[in-house]
């Protein structure tokens, strides 16, 4: 019975190889030395970062709105899949989803490093400014949270319901997370379709103009930063998390295929590093009207920080990080006919992409507040310290062990997948 | 027997203290019949029978009239807004550059190190022999419509009726998108830092912007955490004293008072000709005033 034969396919909990033992350990040794660290940022507070009036903002929300990006990216990615019936690529929808939940995670407890008083995150729900576009964020990504977290139990409940029966790790797993009287029946499946369609409906515009659009826009109506100060601003925003989510799973995909030594599915592989070069094309063509539409703007401001975003310190992220390893050698590698084709190159390329946008995230946040907002006033002067560095090393390595530990207990591959392998 | 005391004879023996009102209004140049008016009315208004906006209402012309530029009372609009919005104007011919009123704004805020409500940008300009130097004084410009108040996602800061923009310490997350947002560089986020080690007991009182006793400056401990901005020393203002700044400044270039009213020095100083905004093209609506 096919049924049967894919569920004693999937890997049991209890069987560690080798390289998984190495992966968690690395993993838990990151998080506890970043976890040092993050208790001595909250004992001494931003005392030990290099912020200051002047550059308020950092290394922190730099990740923040970077992880944000994966997450409505990986999100947005789903819903081709979900609602506009994809089905090409149908092997990495709830991998997509799940990779969304974790990435909004991560972002949130960036964003609680930075504040000042972590313990009054509450007031942000008590004390709702309507006019805030940041207290709309915030009510916004609790939504989406939300809203992912029932896709992602819809996507999953049949596979849920099929382990009940296992006398395994997942199996009690899948024990608590569904009802004795669970079924699979035509009538489940057509009601869990359905569903499926309406949350990752709602999902779009949620992601889009809440989510990622939103936190473009947390930065696009700040009048006193010229550089952030367009309505092109959330559509870029928008844009790069496409290129962003779309090359994170692309990576996650072939990672983990190369890993548990499945096969890979070329096509769809070559087909997502196609959609990942054309979604950076866009990016790529959007960022280039707002710097020509800003430098002939000749507002002072405005040519300071992009001056000092390509021309200053940091200008080897700009031009190192965010134009060649994020976008020109991806390209390249996605359309030179000798990698083309090799599953190699594109997950290559697909690193560099999503390294590429970390550097996009950067060179967005920092050099913008580098110049005085009133001339006269002292020049920025920001690098992250190691605190900052170690901070987010932990908070990055948190995520992937909640990813990795998911994995392993939901039942997140694609059923047909195992399936085939089985027949 | 003994007259027994009532209480209306002992409110008669007191008001034989009490001058005649007719006699007394008699020797000012003014309407006595409209004094004597007036305080009855005023009795009525105190007893809670007389609404206080028809009062105003009720002799708004007849005090015009009477008193003409003397009278400078607004009446009291209907929805409750107030008609007092404090505002700064400074003259910067009369700005020497002391930096004086720095030094008052952190004595009088106990403001710690890296954070200064008030500071004076300074700048020499032309070519040499012609050369001057010139001084731009900047505390909070208390807009009308404040960048930072719009963007707080927790209404920490908002603009109190008398038109100050302010802080609720207690409240603020310290996620500093206000410093971002204020196109004056105006807001400082409190790292925590202090003089304690070059000045002894620094930690031991309590700034007096608070209005509250916080007790010792310590780590984690508002406003630690939070942002910090100054308030036109609002402290001050409740007892009727001038903000440190204008009161310290040698060479007179400050004046404060009222913008809603006329009369006041400032606003006649803010309709002269002199009289120039920073960044007014931005919308933010400052209401310290400078003088070029």
């Amino acid at each position: 019975m096919a049924l049967h034969a894919k569920t004693t396919a999937l890997p049991p909990i209890g069987n560690f190889s080798k390289q998984f033992k190495w992966w968690i350990g690395i993993l838990l040794v990151l998080f506890a030395v970043g976890g040092y660290f993050i208790i001595e940022r909250l004992v001494l507070g931003l005392d030990t970062t290099n912020l200051s009036s002047i550059t308020p903002w950092g290394a922190w929300i730099a990740f923040y709105i970077f992880f944000v990006g994966l997450s409505a990216g990986s999100f947005l990615l789903s819903t081709l899949i979900f609602v506009f019936g994809m089905e090409q690529y149908e092997r990495v929808g709830k991998m997509a989803l799940f990779t969304a939940i974790v990435c909004m995670i991560v972002a949130l407890t960036f964003v609680l490093m930075d504040l000042g008083r972590p313990d009054r995150f509450m007031n942000a729900l008590i004390h709702w400014n309507v006019i805030s576009i940041l207290a709309w964020e915030i009510h916004f990504y609790l939504v989406y949270i939300t809203l992912l977290v029932t896709e992602l139990y819809i996507a999953m409940r049949e596979d849920l319901v099929r382990l009940r029966t296992h006398d395994t790790w997942r199996g009690m797993i899948a024990r608590w997370l569904t009802f004795k009287n669970s079924k699979i029946t035509e009538e489940t499946k057509k009601r869990d379709h359905r569903w499926m369609k309406i949350l990752g409906t709602v999902g779009i515009p949620l992601a889009i103009l809440g989510v990622h659009g939103g936190t473009g826009a947390l930065f696009a109506v700040v009048g006193a930063r010229g550089t952030w100060n367009s309505g092109l601003f959330p559509l870029i925003f928008v844009i790069s998390a496409m290129v962003s989510g779309t090359a994170l799973l692309l990576a996650i995909y072939v990672i983990k295929q190369k890993v548990t030594k499945k096969p890979i599915d070329q096509e769809m592989v070559i087909s997502l590093g196609k959609m990942m070069v054309a979604f950076l094309f866009i990016d790529l063509l959007m960022q280039f009207y707002e710097y020509l539409v800003g430098v002939y703007g000749l507002e002072d401001g405005h040519l300071q920080s992009m001056a000092i975003q390509m021309g200053g310190p940091y200008s080897w992220s700009f031009w190192g990080v965010q134009m060649f390893l994020g976008a020109v050698v991806p390209i390249f590698l996605v359309f030179y006919k000798k990698t083309a084709k090799n599953m190699h190159a594109i997950l290559i390329a697909a690193i560099l992409v999503v390294i590429g946008i970390i550097g996009v995230r950067f060179n967005i946040v920092v050099p913008s507040q580098i110049p005085p907002v009133f001339e006269g006033r002292p020049f920025g002067d920001y690098y992250p310290t190691l605190n900052e560095w170690m901070v987010s090393i932990g908070i990055g390595a948190m995520g992937l062990l909640i990813f990795t530990i998911g994995d392993r207990l939901l039942p997140l591959e694609e059923s047909v997948d195992t399936t085939e392998l089985e027949g | 027997m003994l007259k027994q005391m009532l209480q209306t004879d002992w409110d008669r023996l007191a008001n034989e203290r009490l001058a005649d009102p007719v006699n007394e209004l008699e020797q000012s140049p003014y309407d006595t019949k409209l004094g004597l008016d007036m305080a009855n009315d005023a009795k009525k208004v105190v007893a809670g029978s007389l609404n206080i906006e028809a009062f105003h209402k009720k002799y708004h012309s007849s005090l015009l009239g009477e008193f003409g530029n003397l009278f400078t009372q607004e009446p009291v609009k209907s929805d409750g807004s107030s008609s007092l919005k404090w505002g700064m104007v400074i003259d910067l011919q009369k700005c020497v550059g002391c930096d004086s009123c720095t030094v008052a704004c952190k004595a009088e805020n106990r403001t710690p190190p890296g954070i200064s409500y008030n500071v004076v940008l300074e700048e020499e300009i032309g070519e040499f022999p012609n050369v001057a130097k010139v001084n731009l004084p900047m505390p909070c410009m208390h807009c009308d419509n404040p960048p930072c108040v719009q963007v707080c996602p927790v209404r920490a800061t908002f603009k109190l009726d008398n038109g100050i923009v302010t802080i609720d310490n207690d409240r603020c997350i310290g996620c500093r998108y206000c410093i971002i947002a204020c196109p004056y560089g105006a807001r400082s986020y409190d790292f925590g830092e202090s003089y304690e080690e070059e000045m002894l007991s620094f930690n031991d009182v309590t700034s007096p912007e608070y209005g509250i006793e916080r007790g010792k400056r310590e780590d984690r401990k508002t406003p630690i955490g939070t942002v910090r901005k100054c308030n036109f020393c609002l402290h001050r203002l409740e007892r009727g004293e001038e903000p440190a700044c204008v009161e310290t400044c040698i060479g007179d270039a400050r004046f404060f008072g009222n913008l809603n009213d006329p009369n006041s020095t400032v606003s006649k100083l803010a309709n002269s000709p002199r009289a120039f905004r920073l960044k007014s093209e931005s919308g933010a609506g400052p209401n310290v005033i400078y003088l070029k």
